[in-house]
């Protein structure tokens, strides 16, 4: 039977709509859910998707979508391939299923939402398909890992860690719910369909694609680049959307597009960055992330901008140069605090990975180097403690990632510090100026007290590093380790000089056990005093609890003990304090030279930097 | 290039069948083929397209335009899709447009 080309009717069928007569359209389409502003409602009637397709086009294209990637799992779950995969590998794909698998459900509401509110009919369709489409992205991202859970525990966190409060869970929740719950629909359509799955999502579910293959998993290279073929439909909600709003409100436009861009770009940096640099086995890799986030980003989605008659967002040159040192803080970040992620995080600094990254990124022997070789000695010295963290590090209020990731250690333009602003009398603190001005814009939208405030709000008991671990829901059996059980670092320990040897700090013996992340201890040692410690040369800016009547050397061999012998290796040299721009005196206390909870304190070595 | 559109294909067994019949589509247009394994990049400037009948004849068999969705991945630039042809563009690609 001849069927009628579908451009000869589709346009008809998916443009009926009705006009209200028993009820006022406001209350149909609601401002705050359907997000009008200043477009005319007459404007919507244009909204016209590109990628056209029919309810029976799709139940055809995604069956055989679904055959193909359910069909590779069933044969590849009989052979031993996912056993011969590398552990580092195992992780990216088991970060990608906790960190994903519930987004994709939070995602099909998104769609709902649109579909519901949109205000054409033809958006309100195709946002019809993208509700199924997530629907799909859910189930196959909690079917694939569920297989696995047998072999492995920490592949149930696909389900469970949107579940929990774990740090990278809260930066994400934080970052979805503003670009998919909160907003009214058509701040959702430029933020989700067209900012995130047009920019971002690419690089997660294509660009990691060539790694995975490369690594043996066929079966998660097939799913993933299997779901964005349903975001390359469904995105197209952006473009229109985005079309009519340019045309009215192009301010709003651009700010909705430049946060959006500014909130992913730093989740990115640790969802998918260290998996492409440290993770994926170095003969598999591809691209670097840098290389992978200039093809898609960079390239794609600023040639896509620019099409609509925007501009890059105002922070661009930030952003480039982050490329270079964000995903390497949070690399060592996470490595570092690794029992509390829920996947094996590979150190991936061997002396060929790290000529590798050296060639990739000409900084970073300079910047993160000599962090890693104070690891490095640790481990070859079997002093693991001191590889492992006694507290934790200071988290932005807006991206809820550590501060100090948002620039990197010996780079004078984008430093290790924190971007602190206090408003109705308390101090936040902020990784970046971007994020500062972001939360300033939005701040009546935004309540989600980070990992510190909840800390020494009392909500996490006890407030030592067990305690949060167990607050995060973090078992035993599934807490992070290193994927190679250090092997990595073992061809440094014949090479190395006794010069080399890094030290401890000085004053290890006697603060350690003495954990900053501890309550108030008995009456008449003074009031514990919570501060923003930053130690010259670190990659991150800390909590640490130092007392009122500490004096401020005291105060400072805390922070030092942090930090000293861990990541910065000890020199011969005393402690300067510096508070608010000023050196404060070694035998003031803390109370008597101003120093306040929450406040920013820098510890450095006396003599100057180096 | 500098203004590179145009479709990204993920891993099966019609890809080089695609790629073929896009370069057929567009002569006189330079195509770009980048493959990275799990997926190929094809680009061309400005604009490309493709036809049901270019694919048909490069795969041999019958194709329906909406089967390729199935192996397209992502896609730089803006997309227009018919039963018969699909085209991946810049709006200000197009002639007459501002530079």
């Amino acid at each position: 039977m001849a069927r009628m080309a579908r451009e000869k009717w589709y346009d008809i069928a998916r443009d009926l709509d009705w006009e209200l007569s028993y009820v006022d359209y406001e209350e149909v389409f609601p401002e705050w859910m359907s997000g009008q502003g200043k477009v005319p409602r007459e404007a919507w009637a244009g909204w016209d998707e590109p990628y056209k397709v029919t309810y029976p086009e799709y139940v055809a294209t995604q069956r055989e979508k679904e055959t193909g990637a359910y069909s590779v799992k069933a044969v590849l779950q009989k052979s031993r391939i996912f056993d011969q995969l590398d552990e580092g590998w195992k992780s990216v794909a088991k970060e990608h299923f906790g960190a994903v698998a519930l987004v994709e459900d939070l995602a099909a509401y998104a769609e709902l939402r649109m579909a519901r509110f949109g205000l054409s009919p033809a958006w309100r369709n195709m946002a019809t398909f993208g509700a199924l489409d997530e629907t799909r992205h859910t189930q196959i991202s909690l079917y694939f890992p569920h297989a696995l859970v047998g072999k492995d525990p920490q592949y149930d966190w696909a389900h469970k860690a949107y579940h929990t409060n774990q740090w990278a869970v809260i930066a994400a929740r934080a970052t979805f719910d503003g670009m998919m719950m909160n907003p009214n629909v058509v701040d959702v359509a430029v933020q989700l369909p067209f900012t995130f799955e047009t920019g971002f999502t690419n690089v997660q579910f294509v660009a990691l694609a060539a790694d995975a293959l490369e690594s043996g998993d066929i079966n998660f290279a097939n799913m993933i680049s299997s779901i964005q073929t349903d975001e390359a439909r469904h995105s197209q909600q952006g473009g229109p959307t985005l079309e009519i709003l340019v045309e009215h409100d192009p301010r709003r436009a651009q700010w909705i597009i430049d946060k959006t861009f500014w909130v992913s770009a730093r989740l990115f940096s640790v969802l998918t960055g260290p998996g492409m640099d440290y993770y994926t086995p170095l003969p598999m890799r591809r691209q670097s992330y840098r290389e992978f986030m200039q093809e898609w980003i960079a390239g794609q989605f600023v040639d896509q901008l620019d099409d609509y008659g925007l501009k890059k967002p105002w922070y661009w040159d930030e952003f480039m140069a982050g490329l270079d040192t964000w995903h390497h803080s949070m690399h060592l970040g996470v490595w570092y605090w690794r029992p509390t992620v829920w996947w094996k995080p590979q150190g991936g600094v061997s002396p060929e990975e790290r000529d590798w990254l050296h060639e990739k990124y000409p900084h970073w022997e300079e910047q993160f180097g000599p962090a890693w070789d104070v690891i490095i000695g640790n481990i070859n010295d079997d002093r693991i403690e001191l590889t492992l963290p006694e507290t934790l590090p200071w988290l932005c209020n807006l991206c809820h990632l550590p501060i100090g990731t948002a620039g990197s250690p010996r780079n004078e333009k984008y430093p290790v510090r924190s971007y602190p602003l206090t408003y109705n009398g308390y101090t936040y603190h902020f990784c970046s100026r971007p994020c500062r001005q972001i939360w300033w814009e939005d701040r009546d939208t935004l309540y989600d007290p980070t990992v510190i405030e909840r800390l020494l709000g009392g909500q996490i008991r006890p407030p030592t590093v067990e305690g949060i671990l167990t607050w995060m829901g973090l078992t035993p059996e599934v807490r992070g380790e290193d994927a190679y059980g250090y092997r990595w670092a073992r061809p440094y320990a014949p090479r190395r000089r006794p010069g080399d040897r890094p030290g401890r700090a000085e004053t290890e013996t006697r603060d350690r056990g003495e954990q900053a992340a501890q309550t108030p201890g008995p009456a008449g040692q003074g009031q514990p005093v919570p501060v923003n410690a930053v130690f010259e040369d670190d990659f991150v800016t800390q909590l640490v609890v130092v007392r009122d009547t500490d004096t401020v050397d005291q105060a400072a061999r805390k922070v030092a003990a942090q930090v000293v012998g861990r990541r910065v290796p000890l020199r011969d040299a005393g402690l300067v304090v510096r508070h608010d721009g000023q050196v404060v005196r070694g035998d003031a206390t803390v109370a008597e030279s101003g120093i306040s909870a929450l406040d920013v304190v820098n510890v450095g070595w006396a003599g100057g930097h180096r | 290039m500098s203004r590179p559109v145009g479709p990204v294909l993920r891993m099966s067994d019609d890809v080089d069948a695609i790629v073929a019949a896009i370069v057929d589509d567009n002569p006189g247009r330079e195509v770009t083929v980048v493959d990275r394994g799990a997926y190929t990049r094809v680009s061309g400037n400005g604009e490309l397209r493709v036809t049901r009948e270019s694919i048909e004849r490069h795969l041999g068999r019958d194709f329906e335009m909406r089967q390729l969705e199935g192996l397209m991945s992502a896609f730089a630039g803006r997309i227009d899709m018919t039963s018969e042809e699909v085209r991946w563009r810049l709006k200000s690609g197009e002639p007459g447009a501002p530079a």
